[in-house]
């Protein structure tokens, strides 16, 4: 299949001139004026230069260039300004918003016909680079989650539970970070660092594995002193992750560790290690705390029989399990339901 | 080469240029030189000046520059051009009188296509 060639001119005999040299290695595509240049480009993919005339009745070619910097096409799309203007302001206009080269009329056919399949070749070879070079980033970063998840999932088997409680938490902290950032423009977060928040809220337990089975699986209460070893699980994850840092990039591990270390911090200033108060607690650490709550109360463990939905909602609102952000809590009624449906499912 | 592109060359019309520009068509140069009887037809410049509206003087004068100079018909290629430059140099008298001396010659060629 050929390439598709733009050619932009509000005279017909210009853009004739122009198609008859490039019409054996390109389809090529007509535009009278800027709408029908920006239509075009809107609408037809695979589109591999234009040639745009500057000066034309109703939107001029700058205006274009204007458009496709908008829409980004421009950096994908190599754009030759073919013109009879002679105003070097407006060419430099015109480079500065992105034009490849400016050829002006009357030119010569054979060194246009070079110099456009030359930056079009570079095109392809770059936009072919940055496509490998995505599909590489995704996979890299496919690998790193799952070798995460795989760490993460080794620790929960050593709880004597399965994988299940860390992807409930990812679903929940998810679910509750958006319901967040939505509701609250001072906790507001870009979905991208969303993602990540949810891939380090896998680790937040990862301590737990320097936690004796004695005092980790004890099916019973545990002892002021047990309790005090347990606690540790906050601190010594972090000297887990400390050791392993490039496992992740760096974002995530920042988000691991604060979340690892702060996830049971309490709003009131009650909570552990650090004993932090209110928004001193990052806000992805106080998502994954009631996350890491409202998950616990509604499971098993060796302790305790699971409580259903309600109970645990009413234990986490009277406060049992601590003292939380009126607003977390608020956006943990407002998501609850959508994220108990996603379970379901 | 036809009589008319002959006769065209006499007038000082780069014939050769402006079909190696069209990969050496010579029907499709013959064509276009038809379409640029329509663009003279369509691009009255000198009405514009009668009637003071220098900017669509100017963008004419630019239309017939940028159809001129691909065709290389050369003595109205560089007419408009010191037209264009003069007018955007807000010289329209200057402007005019080139205009005035580039008639006749465009008169002429325009006569040995239209035959």
């Amino acid at each position: 299949m050929k390439d598709k060639l733009l050619i932009v001119d509000d005279m017909e005999i210009n853009r004739v001139i122009l198609a008859e040299g490039f019409k054996d290695h390109y389809e090529i595509l007509e535009a009278e004026d800027g709408y029908q240049a920006v239509d075009i480009l809107g609408s037809v993919t695979g589109i591999a230069a234009v040639l745009l005339d500057l000066i034309m009745p109703k939107m001029d070619g700058l205006e274009v260039l204007r458009r496709m910097n908008k829409d980004g096409s421009i950096v994908h799309t190599p754009v030759f300004i073919i013109t009879a203007a002679d105003s070097e302001e407006l060419l430099l206009q015109a480079f500065n918003l992105g034009a490849v080269d400016v050829v002006s009329k009357p030119f010569m056919m054979e060194f246009l016909k070079c110099r456009v399949g030359n930056v079009v070749e570079l095109y392809r070879h770059r936009n072919d680079l940055e496509q490998i070079v995505n599909e590489q980033v995704e996979r890299l970063s496919n690998l790193n989650k799952s070798m995460v998840e795989t760490l993460a999932t080794l620790i929960e088997f050593r709880d004597c539970e399965s994988g299940e409680h860390v992807k409930r938490i990812c679903g929940l902290t998810g679910v509750l970070m958006t319901k967040v950032s939505e509701m609250y423009p001072e906790y507001r977060l870009p979905k991208a660092e969303i993602d990540k928040i949810v891939t380090s809220s896998v680790l937040h337990d990862v301590g737990k594995i320097s936690i004796p089975d004695s005092i980790l699986n004890k099916p019973g209460r545990l002892t002021k002193e047990e309790y005090e070893i347990m606690k540790l699980h906050t601190i010594k994850g972090c000297e887990i992750l400390t050791q392993i840092p490039n496992v992740m990039d760096e974002a995530t591990y920042n988000y691991s560790y604060d979340i690892c270390r702060h996830h049971h911090e309490r709003y009131d200033g009650k909570g552990y290690p650090d004993g932090l108060v209110g928004d001193e607690i990052s806000i992805w650490a106080q998502v994954v705390s009631v996350a890491d709550v409202y998950d616990a109360l509604t499971s098993p463990r060796v302790y305790k029989k699971a409580f259903d939905h309600e109970t645990a909602v009413k234990m986490i609102y009277n406060g049992e399990c601590g003292t939380f952000n009126p607003k977390v809590l608020e956006a943990f009624t407002a998501c609850i339901d959508q994220y108990r449906e996603q379970i379901k499912r | 080469m036809s009589d008319m592109l002959s006769e065209l060359k006499d007038l000082g019309v780069n014939v050769e240029e402006g079909m190696k520009r069209l990969m050496n068509n010579e029907a499709l140069y013959v064509k276009m030189l038809g379409k640029f009887l329509d663009a003279v037809g369509n691009s009255n410049v000198m009405a514009c000046f009668e009637s003071g509206d220098l900017d669509a003087a100017v963008s004419k004068a630019h239309n017939l520059k940028g159809v001129t100079g691909n065709l290389s018909i050369t003595p109205l290629y560089k007419g408009y051009t010191d037209v264009v430059a003069l007018l955007r140099a807000e010289k329209p008298d200057e402007a005019r009188q080139v205009l005035e001396d580039l008639l006749p010659v465009q008169e002429k060629i325009v006569e040995c296509i239209k035959k």
